[in-house]
Order: C-alpha cells, then structure tokens, then sequence
C-alpha cells in the first residue's frame, strides 16, 4: 500500500499550486457555503471551507499553514454570522493542524483515506464547536447529533468530487 | 530555550493562533446572571469592524452569483415556460377587479376601526412604509440563520426593523452595512417575537428551536389550541406591527423543561427557506397608492352623501317646521291661543316716585331741574302711554282686549 510504503515524510510529494488559486479557491468555497444553502436548503449538510481547509492542509503538509487557513477560514465563517467571532475559527484552526500533521505521515491521494479524513475532521470540527461554545464560553446551544452526521457524510462525498478537480490546480514540475 | 521553539514551532503556532481567537471570544461573551453566557447583541467597534470586513469580501462574488440564478431563472420563467399564461392573464385581471372592491370597503372599516382605537388611546401601528430588498445570501451555518439582504444604511435601512414578505413575517434587521444588511430570521434560536394566537387569543414569545422551526414556547395548556389556528404578531416588541401573519399551528408539545407549560410548533407562514423578495418596514406613517387614495376618497365621498340624505330625511319625519310662510298666523303650527293670563307690559306710573321701576331717588326739598330728566326715566314719545288723551292712543294689543272684555 502506497501509504505504508512511505519510510519518511519526506518521500511525500508536498503539493503547490498557483498564489492566485490560494485566493481564489478559499474565496469561492466562503461564497458558495453562504449562498448555496439559500438554493440547497434544507439539505445543506456541506461545509465547503471546511473541505478546502483539508485539502490545502493535506496537500502542503504543512501544520503551520493549515492552521492558519483554518483559523483564517473560520473567522469568516464566523463573521457572516451573528455568532461570536471565533468559534469556528478554533475549530478549523485544529482541522487544518491535524490535517497537516496526518498528511506528513499518510499518503493522502488515495480515495478511501480522502474520504475518511474528510469524515473524521469534519465530526471533530463540530465536536470542538460544541465544546467551545456550551463548555468554554458557556452559550445555550442546541445541537443535533444526526446534523453533524449528515453534514460529515456530505463533506466527505464533496471531497471526494472537488479533490480531483482541485489536484488539476496543482504546479507540477 | 531557541530549540525548543523550534522543535515545537507547529505545536506553538497552533496554540498561540488558540488563545489569541479564546481572548477574542471572552471580550465578546458576558456572563449573566444565572452563570450562563450570552452575546453582546450589539457588536463591538472591533468585531463590527470584522464582520463589515468580511461582508465586503463575500456580499460582491456573492451578490453576482445571485444575480446569476436570477438571470437563468428569469430567462426560463419569462421567456420559456410560459404555457397557459394568458388564462392566468386573464383570470388574474378579474381577481384584481374584484379585489378592489374588497379593499375599499375593507379600508373604510379599517379606518373606522383606527378612529375607535385612537378613541381608546391605543398607540398601534397600522399602515407601513417598506421597501423592496432581494434576499442573497445566508451565514453558511445551519446554527445561524441569518441572510443579507442587498439594501443597507444609505438606503435608509436601520437595526430592529422588520422584515416581512406578502405571506408574513421574515425577521428583523441586525447588522446594517452601507449597502447590504444582516437580516436574523425569526426560526433562529436567538430571535424574539411577541405573537397571538387569532382564535384563542393566547398570547406567547416566537422563538426558532435547534431544528429552524418555529415554535410559540412557554404557554399554559390549553385545550383549545388545535392545529390549524392562525397565529398573527401581538405588537408588544416594538418590532413587529400588529396583525400580520406568522403561521399556522403546526402541533403542540409539551415544554421539556417546565411542567403544565406546552410549546407550539408553528409552520412559517413565509417560506424562510426560499426567500428572493422582502420587504423592510422603514415606518409606520399611512401612505397609500394613488389608486388606494382614490378609491378612499370615493368611497368616503358616498358614505358623507348618504349620511347626510339620512340624516335630513329623519330631520324631515320628527321635527315640524317652524314658519310655514304659506299659512294665516293663527294657523301657524307653534301659534298657540291657550293661556287665558298672557303676560302684559306692566302701566306706567302717573307721578313716578323713588319706588317706581327704573327712577332715581330725589330728595326731598329739592326742586327737580325742569330743563334736565335727571331722576326720572321719561319715556320716548312713541313708547309713551295714552294716558293724558294727548297724541293717538295706543293699539290696545289682541291679549289687552280679551282683558277688557272679561272685566266689562
């Protein structure tokens, strides 16, 4: 298997794409994930910044950056809102970490493994939501369990149709 | 101490990124006084400042892709699909007729109900200013249901106004920008509405739950709630008028939380979900269309007319005239002949002294000025009596000479 065949980090492949698609593609996916659930809704269970998160994160290897996207994703989010300015950006702040941290270790461009990253980020993001808004900041949040399935389920389904798309963006040598 | 840093660089990143955004969250939160946490509901400068940031990079990209939809679907709509739209043409034209009619006589009854309602010192608020707003975008968040709306400040708009459709209402402006505004809808766990139910008269605070339902939350049992019963805005938030729809009675739970107490699930009555157009109410100061005011004026035109005709034609019926000017006097309606001691103008005196009606006193000894009246009231030559048998004798009036008979 290609991800255990990797003996070092270093034999990954670190992904780099044009300065313009760093913009672009976090722009879009905000733009999409604030407009499309006006068309989609109720079925919005997506989060498009959340994908792009993982897939800058997993494609750089680079904990920093992903963690910077992240938080910088997640403040937008956050900003659209009438909610406190920086919940989510927390929450995508440790996805972007943790997608990076596995992308060192795991060889990412198989399907399968895309697909249950993406599945698991996505539970973790809405548990550390949680845990920031009712534990730390004590607000009255109301929740619903089978949402977040729903909404990791969706994530992971357009994961697996935007990676290929977005790997077109990739710089090759 | 260099090493450690650099051993851990990703680790220290993460975490000072953490507690820089946990800093950022506890200036926004407060807590209150049960130890919960609540939001500020009016931002700070600086959290103001972010979300005005982020509004501008979204709302453009945002704005054209609606724009877009519109386009595709306005194409579609008005150029394609247009089967059988002359019958609706048609059909439609006849509802409006008959809609007018309705509405004047409709207004007259609003109007008078104002004037009954002003009697009473109601403050209400009844016909509204609004403007037009096309519904673009959304939070992106299922725990925030808030949209934006493409008119802002320099449009007038400002925070707490209502937003409504023709179906009902929507929900209230929070964040205003210079050309968009935040709009928080009323199926959001954080909006506030006072509502009544039309029938029962139960009044209660629409909230939205976990789900984006709405439900009217902390109401006593009733039996009387069924599902299907209108319920309308109370009018005590100062937010929303009076009067205007919200929805139906879905079905009625019981409160998880309080004992005896039930929540209603009402089904939105404006489809939240699919919001394009909206409307803002800017004010509450009566402004009718040109046609409305036309149709006022004929209808308040015929109502004085008819008032008036009824109220002479009762006039006429109840009340006799006071001259008849075609009658001999002493056939005149109110000529009446029956007082057999009618009221006569008391004799003057022959030698008027200090006790007769209308004289001075004068004092004994003293020799009244022949050359001046002082003293005594004479009367003028025309109103003087006949007494002396100097000058015409006076017409012994219709009363004196029924006087005289009866004494001879």
């Amino acid at each position: 298997m290609s991800l255990l065949a990797a003996e070092s980090r270093r034999d990954f492949e670190i992904h780099r794409f044009p300065l313009l698609a760093y913009v672009l593609v976090p722009l879009v996916s905000l733009v999409l994930q604030a407009w499309l659930p006006r068309v989609a809704s109720p079925y919005d269970w997506f989060d498009f910044p959340l994908v792009v998160t993982v897939y800058f994160a997993l494609g750089r290897r680079n904990p920093i950056q992903g963690t910077l996207m992240g938080a910088a994703m997640g403040l937008f989010e956050d900003a659209l809102s009438h909610h406190a300015i920086g919940i989510n950006g927390i929450a995508k702040c440790v996805v972007g970490f943790l997608a990076a941290s596995v992308g060192i270790r795991v060889e990412v461009d198989n399907h399968t493994v895309r697909l249950l990253l993406n599945f698991g980020l996505s539970l973790i993001s809405s548990a550390i939501y949680l845990f920031v808004s009712r534990f730390l900041l004590g607000l009255t949040v109301e929740w619903s369990w089978l949402t977040e399935l729903f909404r990791a389920i969706g994530n992971s389904i357009i994961a697996l149709i935007l990676f290929p798309v977005l790997d077109r963006l990739q710089i090759r040598d | 101490m260099e090493s450690f840093l650099s051993r851990y660089r990703n680790l220290v990143v993460l975490l000072a990124i953490l507690v820089a955004q946990i800093v950022g969250l506890a200036i926004q939160v407060r807590r209150t006084g049960a130890g919960r946490g609540t939001l500020d509901p009016d931002d700070q400068s600086g959290v103001r400042l972010i979300r005005l940031w982020a509004n501008a990079v979204i709302s453009p990209p945002e704005r054209i892709a609606h724009a877009t939809k519109l386009g595709i679907v306005g194409t579609w709509s008005n150029y394609i699909d247009l089967m059988h739209v002359r019958q609706q043409n048609k059909n439609l034209q006849e509802t409006i007729g008959r809609l007018r009619l309705e509405q004047a006589a409709l207004m007259e009854d609003a109007r008078q109900g104002q004037r009954l309602q002003a009697l009473l010192g109601f403050q209400q608020k009844y016909i509204y200013t609004t403007l037009a707003a096309q519904a673009y975008g959304s939070s992106g968040s299922d725990r925030s249901h808030v949209f934006y709306i493409d008119k802002g400040a320099r449009d007038g708009l400002k925070p707490d106004m209502a937003v409504i459709t023709a179906d009902g209402i929507v929900g209230k402006v929070r964040d205003v920008f210079p050309h968009t505004s935040q709009v928080l809808a009323v199926n959001d766990t954080t909006s506030g509405a006072g509502v009544i139910l039309e029938t029962t008269r139960i009044r209660g605070i629409l909230k939205g739950n976990a789900a984006g339902q709405l439900e009217v939350v902390g109401v006593t049992a009733d039996q009387r709630i069924k599902p299907g019963e209108n319920v309308l805005t109370a009018g005590g938030d100062l937010i929303f008028p009076r009067g205007l729809p919200v929805g139906v009675v879905q079905k009625v739970v019981a409160d998880p939380d309080r004992d005896g107490l039930i929540d209603i699930i009402v089904k939105p009555a404006a489809h939240l979900d699919r919001l394009d157009e909206v409307l803002v109410i800017t004010a509450t100061e009566p402004r009718f269309s040109p046609q409305e005011q036309q149709d006022m004026a004929t209808s308040e035109q015929t109502a004085a007319a008819n008032d008036q005709m009824k109220a002479s034609s009762i006039m006429a019926e109840k009340l006799p005239g006071l001259i008849e000017p075609d009658v001999p006097a002493d056939q005149q309606p109110l000529y009446d002949d029956s007082n057999p001691n009618p009221a006569t103008r008391p004799p003057q005196p022959l030698h008027p002294d200090r006790f007769s009606p209308g004289a001075a006193y004068t004092p004994p000894g003293v020799e009244p000025d022949p050359n001046s009246n002082a003293g005594i009231e004479t009367p003028k030559s025309s109103e003087r009596p006949a007494v002396d048998g100097a000058g015409p004798p006076a017409q012994p009036s219709k009363s004196t000479k029924q006087q005289q008979q009866r004494d001879q």
